[in-house]
């Protein structure tokens, strides 16, 4: 089993070992649409609704540590 | 728990005649953003809205507009339907029998494709439709939508090593 933080690997990494991001058009992220773009719409659509369970598991999580006594 | 993929899979199941249109639809395309609903437009016929009814009845689907009202449709009440605003234990499902910038349902699918998605077939607005529905809507989230949507038909249509994967990614 790997544990850890795996280093990144792709056009984001290569971004980021530079120092710098692909120049965006009009504020695109174009290497995120890249990603988005790789995948098929089944998988970019699945991808969404775990964005959203992640974003609910947060949500979920935050609420209850403000309802926990300090 | 939302889950707005088998809301779509329940929906193509059940042989809804519909068009995926608005947020999902774009992500569908490529867009990054992220969306919180299933928008349809669908043909409002007494059919077709049973067949809704049947695809969501165990998920307790509610009318947004007053949870308290559960989903009972009868035929007398589809008759005089224009939208349906639907809350589900899998998510909101907001059903219109026309697009903003596109037309009625026929216009809409008009300007759809079909998806072979491991689901099912399932139409969905093409990007130049998307576009104008999206600008006409003008929202800042529509705003941002429609760049995005810009480039990928950029990519789609340029040749060489700048271009899309194909429609859809497929």
């Amino acid at each position: 089993m790997r544990v850890g933080i795996e280093p990144e690997s792709g056009p984001r990494a290569r971004e980021t070992a530079r120092g710098w991001r692909e120049p965006t058009d009009q504020g695109l992220d174009l290497s995120l649409l890249e990603e988005s773009l790789a995948k098929t719409p089944w998988e970019r659509m699945q991808a969404n609704d775990d964005a959203l369970r992640f974003a609910e598991a947060l949500r979920a999580a935050m609420e209850k540590r403000r309802a926990e006594p300090e | 728990m939302q889950n707005l993929s088998e809301l779509t899979r329940r929906l193509i199941e059940a042989q809804v005649e519909f068009v995926l249109i608005g947020g999902f639809a774009a992500v569908a395309h490529g867009v990054t953003l992220v969306t919180r609903d299933v928008d349809i437009c669908c043909r409002f016929s007494v059919v077709n809205l049973m067949r809704i009814q049947k695809a969501l009845a165990d998920l307790h689907p509610v009318h947004r507009s007053r949870p308290e009202l559960g989903l009972a449709l009868t035929p007398e009440q589809c008759a005089g339907l224009k939208n349906l605003y639907l809350r589900t234990d899998l998510g909101v499902v907001d059903c219109l029998d026309a697009v903003l910038g596109v037309g009625d349902f026929e216009s809409v699918r008009e300007h759809s494709l079909e998806l072979e998605l491991p689901v099912g077939k399932c139409r969905i607005l093409d990007l130049e439709a998307l576009i104008r529905s999206k600008e006409a809507m003008d929202r800042d989230h529509d705003r941002v939508t429609v760049r995005q949507l810009r480039e990928i038909e950029r990519r789609q249509r340029a040749p060489g090593p700048d271009a899309g994967p194909g429609p859809l990614g497929n």
